[in-house]
């Protein structure tokens, strides 16, 4: 799935990145034409919403989920308004602030059902790259699809004037083929990290 | 994963890729540390060799457990699902697999990006059946565990991946014991792991548990996986439920 839990970041960073995702339950739904075509027509909410990413639309009628990254919780709002408006019955699940989408989902007339909730990384964290920024970036692959050595090789090359942070950016997603990796929160944090 | 060395140009894009640096370059010539290796399968979907030397190999048991827990594409046969993990919360609202009063918990060994030997999921499994927690019956994990006591299959402990999560519910008293497994864990542990507790949510928007583990001594991170209720079991009519 999509591991959206454990994106680091200080509060005000992650201000700037949601993920949303619409799931099928197995054996309840999953197999269900009507379902089937609920996902496509909520991946078309999500394409409709300016998404940062998305996941690609060759799997939008094969995959169990489909998913998109959003870059402010008023835009995220506009989806579940959007969902809600649908009433598809699909399992909707978004990653991000807590405060934040509660407000939001308050202001919409819904209420959080369940919460996973994340208490971080434990273990032995010195096998871990010692800039944060460079986990941040990372984590925003659920799969840890995206090396932390191509993120340094980016820097390189951002540093030396042969790519821009944006296009870097967009390289370093291709990895993530769920289409979570949120590029705007990631050029954001390669500029810092060139600074 | 394995790399022709007649076709290998030395480039070093695939070094790049590698999640868990297990290729380097040798005489010009791309290696990989088999043992290191956990076939992901994103050097070879995202290098674009200029060789084509890249080649995933036909992989034989044990090795071939590598790749579901690795690789995003590849399905589980058990749980049918791409990926390392279940629905596990995603579809609560549906499934109500989490009750009030009930906790589930994921630990994902391995995670962020450091990978884990299989043989680090026993460490967990043996004191967590001692515990008598509930494993989640879809999780690839849970299909790795030979007995009521945690073990794990002997043949595949030393095989080398990129994340495996231990997917469980408890009844929300039992937290303490489980939290106290973790900080043990912590000291102990030769690789990284994850925590996450899935909760219900009160229905004044509140969520206990988090009060519980800033008392157990545990940050709560801001952010979350939320599921925002609006699934639906389909009922015989053909109304929503």
């Amino acid at each position: 799935m999509t591991h959206s839990l454990h994106r680091i970041g200080a509060v005000n960073d992650l201000k700037g990145d949601y993920v949303v995702l619409a799931c099928l339950a197995k054996g309840i739904n999953r197999e269900s034409p009507e379902a089937r075509q609920s996902i496509i027509k909520i991946a078309k909410i999500f394409k409709g919403h300016d998404p940062i990413n998305l996941i690609p639309e060759f799997t939008w009628t094969i995959s169990p989920v489909v998913t998109a990254a959003f870059n402010n919780i008023s835009v995220v709002k506009k989806v579940i308004q959007a969902l809600k408006k649908e009433d598809l019955g699909i399992s909707i699940v978004i990653s991000g602030l807590i405060s934040e989408v509660q407000t939001a989902m308050k202001d919409v007339g819904l209420q959080m059902h369940t919460v996973h909730l994340s208490l971080g990384t434990f273990g032995k964290k010195e096998l871990l790259p010692t800039e944060e920024e460079i986990l941040e970036i990372t984590t925003m692959c659920g799969h840890h699809c995206i090396s932390p050595q191509s993120v340094l090789h980016q820097l390189e090359r951002i540093k030396n004037g042969k790519t821009t942070a944006e296009k870097a950016a967009e390289k370093l997603s291709k990895p993530c083929v769920c289409g979570i990796f949120n590029t705007e929160r990631a050029t954001s944090l390669l500029k810092k990290l060139v600074k | 994963m394995l790399i022709k060395e007649s076709k290998c140009t030395g480039c070093g894009t695939c070094v790049i890729y590698c999640p868990v640096q297990a290729i380097t370059i040798i005489e010009n010539k791309a290696v990989i540390n088999r043992d290191l290796c956990v076939e992901c399968n994103v050097c070879y979907q995202n290098a674009d060799c200029p060789g084509k030397a890249i080649k995933p190999e036909r992989l034989k048991w044990p090795r071939v457990i590598r790749n579901p827990f690795s690789s995003v594409v590849a399905t589980h046969k058990l749980t049918g699902v791409p990926g390392r993990g279940t629905e596990e919360m995603k579809t609560n609202d549906i499934t109500n697999r989490f009750e009030h009063a009930e906790l589930g918990v994921s630990i994902e060994l391995g995670r962020p990006g450091v990978g884990t030997l299989l043989k680090h999921v026993e460490y967990f499994t043996l004191k967590l059946s001692k515990i008598g927690v509930e494993y989640e019956k879809d999780s690839p994990v849970t299909a790795l565990l030979i007995d009521d006591q945690g073990h794990v299959n002997e043949e595949v402990k030393n095989e080398r991946v990129l994340s495996a999560i231990i997917e469980f519910k408890i009844p929300s008293e039992r937290l303490p014991e489980i939290l106290r497994v973790i900080e043990k864990a912590d000291e102990e542990l030769h690789t990284v792991f994850t925590v996450g507790i899935v909760s219900r949510v009160m229905s004044d928007g509140t969520i206990p548990v988090i009060k519980t583990l800033e008392e157990q001594g545990f940050d709560v991170k801001p952010n979350a996986k939320i599921n925002i209720g609006l699934g639906k079991r389909k009922a015989k009519e053909g109304t929503l439920t």
